[in-house]
């Protein structure tokens, strides 16, 4: 802001705070690349030896890594690509076009958006069963797709609104139907906001961890954060140098998303998440 | 209908069949199962009937006569056409012929009786081992056969010479039916068990405790952020947002290393004479500090988010005209910045609180409840009751009661936060009409 006030006190004191996030943010990263002795928090040697599970099993037993890192891409993919299409079409009505009920619609998706749905994950459970899709990837890209939802269609709307109604109006003098319009003239317009819907849910379905534990924890279905639960609970001792390489594996497309995408998140993430 | 009619529910229908596949149907649901005894061992589709050692005991708790008890726990010995063949395979045809003449269809309570029979007969086993042996070819016992549907339930009774007596029947076939049927216990079992009330009381703690922490802490986030240079700001945003999108698996381990007593604490407070501990597990009140900042930290960053961006909002000249006057800092977060972050702070406060009370995942995989069940909030009693039950019988009718409590809230505050949103300005008609 301006010099009349010193910011070295706040720098102290927010230095002091973020402490222990740094910290394990730093060893974090540093455990994994050395050789971690026991009662030391001086880091070792530089070695690769902890990430030997990329090529052999991380535990005798345990399955590959691999299978599960196809399984969680195919999974955030699943539930990126509903998402988005299910969202933009249902935001541009509810944004443009004249229907039934669309009042109604409206209230609903408030409500939807701010409903807790993790609540629903009993008889979702019972559902899947009884339908048969449990265990599949399937179910659980589904039932991760129509949670996110309700936040998608809320901002695929809020950018709809933001198009000028004049654009389509020429359109449609022009000539074009209304499906035409959406599909060559909005469309390209909103594109800032698909990608960021998309970035978000790949990341939200990325990182979940309930929904698969509990509808897909299957070995043929496993996705990176049930595989890295397995590990640690099939351990007796907290072997936490390698969970920590597991789990640096296991973010590290997060990250790099989020130190891209940064500015267009935070649209979103402001735009009230779950949390 | 309009074509633009077509055209909108056209383009609704994919969400509209995700939304009631995956938000209706299970609200419903949760309502239906929460009147239903559904469990591991009831199944979730159909029932068979069958008569096994559990239901015996809940006859015997229900005080069904007793001599119904006894006859269905016995082991009963009929003369039949398979028993008669094992008869002749083993003994020869002469002791078969003889004993279908004699016994054919006939029912014996024990051993004892049935051996008796056979002793009358001429052309009997000599051995006192092979006459039991004989005898045991036609036990009979009516406990675990599993029979499909109630007729061939009672006929099987009848072929074992069980009789019932007048009113019997029905309360025999409800408790060899093996499937869920309609019950309230759920509610009333819920409001009778000390658990529950445990559970709401750790649910109100939790948060209360993370609300503020979250408010307090993302209030002093974003206004120790607006006050640095850019780059120094969005540092410490980054490091504080991380958290928000680490995977909850990782986040939570990070925090294990850090507090476990192999762990970082513990190494860095040993040369000063602490004994290492696990600091997250040790005691209650270490648990519950745990998950408070565990799930605190997360939170905070959605307000810190928020709250920035309504501070940025605040017009600069503002700032710039207390400071001319003399304003402390303190005195320009009070009077100018905190009147500016109400609304913020009321949003994410309802929001917050919906959320905590339905998210587990992070207790879960930190404390999973314990020591003991100190930290069991209830959207994890629920979970855990009727879905990660390590004793084995999953209780999904009870759960998705406890489920329901939680939904029922969900609903309230969901129309609360309908109220607070403007609608008539996004409900604003379509302005093309075709």
């Amino acid at each position: 802001m301006t010099k009349n006030f010193k910011t070295l006190p706040v720098y102290i004191l927010l230095s002091v705070l973020s402490l222990p996030l740094v910290i394990m943010y730093a060893y974090l990263v540093i455990d994994t690349f050395t050789v971690t002795t026991p009662g030391s928090l001086v880091p070792g040697p530089f070695t690769l030896h902890n990430w030997r599970f990329l090529w052999e099993p991380a535990k005798p037993g345990q399955a590959s890594i691999w299978a599960a890192t196809l399984n969680t891409f195919l999974f955030a993919g699943g539930t990126m690509l509903i998402v988005l299409m299910t969202s933009a079409t249902a935001g541009y009505a509810l944004s443009r076009l004249r229907m039934p009920m669309r009042s109604f619609m409206l209230a609903g998706l408030i409500m939807l958006h701010a409903f807790p749905t993790v609540t629903l994950i009993i008889s979702v459970f019972l559902i899947l069963q009884i339908i048969g899709l449990y265990d599949t990837l399937i179910g659980v890209i589904l039932v991760r797709a129509a949670l996110d939802l309700p936040l998608g269609v809320w901002i695929m709307k809020g950018f709809y609104d933001n198009v000028p109604w004049e654009i389509e109006m020429a359109g449609v003098q022009d000539g074009a139907s209304r499906f035409t319009v959406w599909w060559r003239l909005i469309l390209p317009q909103i594109q800032p906001g698909l990608a960021a819907l998309g970035i978000f849910s790949f990341l939200q379905a990325w990182s979940e961890f309930i929904l698969p534990q509990v509808l897909a924890p299957g070995a043929n279905a496993q996705v990176l954060s049930v595989y890295m639960q397995a590990v640690v609970k099939s351990e007796t001792q907290m072997d936490f140098t390698l969970f920590k390489t597991i789990g640096l594996f296991y973010t590290l497309p997060v990250v790099v998303i989020y130190l891209i995408f940064n500015k267009k998140l935070m649209n979103i993430y402001g735009g009230g998440t779950k949390g | 209908m309009r074509r633009s009619h077509l055209l909108g529910l056209g383009f609704m229908t994919p969400a509209i069949l995700l939304t009631l596949a995956l938000f209706i149907i299970p609200v419903v649901l949760t309502g239906v199962f929460s009147f239903t005894n559904m469990s591991t061992s009831t199944g979730i589709t159909g029932g068979a009937y069958e008569i096994n050692p559990r239901s015996i005991r809940l006859m015997k708790d229900a005080g069904l006569r007793e001599g119904l008890i006894g006859d269905l726990e016995e082991n009963l010995y009929k003369i039949d056409a398979a028993g008669l063949a094992q008869v002749e395979k083993d003994f020869g045809k002469k002791l078969a012929e003889e004993m279908k003449g004699a016994y054919d269809g006939q029912t014996f309570k024990d051993r004892r009786e049935l051996v008796r029979a056979i002793k009358d007969l001429k052309s009997r086993p000599r051995s006192s081992r092979d006459l039991n042996k004989a005898a045991d070819l036609f036990q009979k016992s009516i406990l675990n056969v599993r029979y499909d549907d109630e007729s061939a339930f009672l006929n099987g009774l009848g072929n074992l010479g069980i009789t019932l007596q007048d009113g019997e029947q029905a309360e025999l076939t409800r408790f060899a039916y093996t499937g869920w049927v309609w019950t309230t216990e759920n509610f009333s079992n819920m409001a009778a068990m000390p658990s529950t009330y445990r559970a709401a009381f750790n649910t109100v703690l939790y948060i209360a405790f993370t609300l503020t922490f979250n408010i307090v802490f993302g209030v002093f986030l974003a206004v120790a952020t607006f006050y640095l240079p850019s780059a120094a700001a969005s540092t410490f945003r980054t490091i504080w947002f991380l958290p928000r999108i680490l995977p909850h698996v990782l986040y939570v381990i990070l925090w294990k290393w850090f507090t476990w007593d192999t762990g970082f604490l513990s190494q860095v407070l040993e040369p000063f004479g602490v004994a290492p501990r696990n600091w997250m597990m040790d005691t209650e009140i270490n648990a519950w500090v745990s998950i408070v900042l565990i799930n605190g930290f997360v939170g905070a960053s959605l307000g810190m988010i928020l709250f920035s961006s309504a501070i940025k909002a605040i017009p600069s000249s503002m700032l710039y005209a207390s400071e001319v006057d003399g304003a402390s800092r303190l005195q320009q977060v009070r009077y100018i910045i905190l009147p500016q972050l109400r609304w913020p702070i009321m949003f994410t406060s309802i929001y917050q609180t919906l959320s905590l009370l339905t998210s587990f995942d992070y207790i879960y995989l930190a404390t999973d409840g314990g020591p003991g069940s100190s930290t069991t909030v209830w959207a994890l009693y629920a979970f855990k009751t009727a879905l990660n039950n390590y004793g084995g019988n999953l209780q999904y009718g009870f759960g998705a009661a406890l489920a329901l409590v939680l939904v029922g809230i969900g609903i309230l505050a969901s129309v609360l936060y309908l109220r607070l949103f403007d609608f008539k300005s996004m409900n604003a008609a379509p302005r093309i009409e075709q």
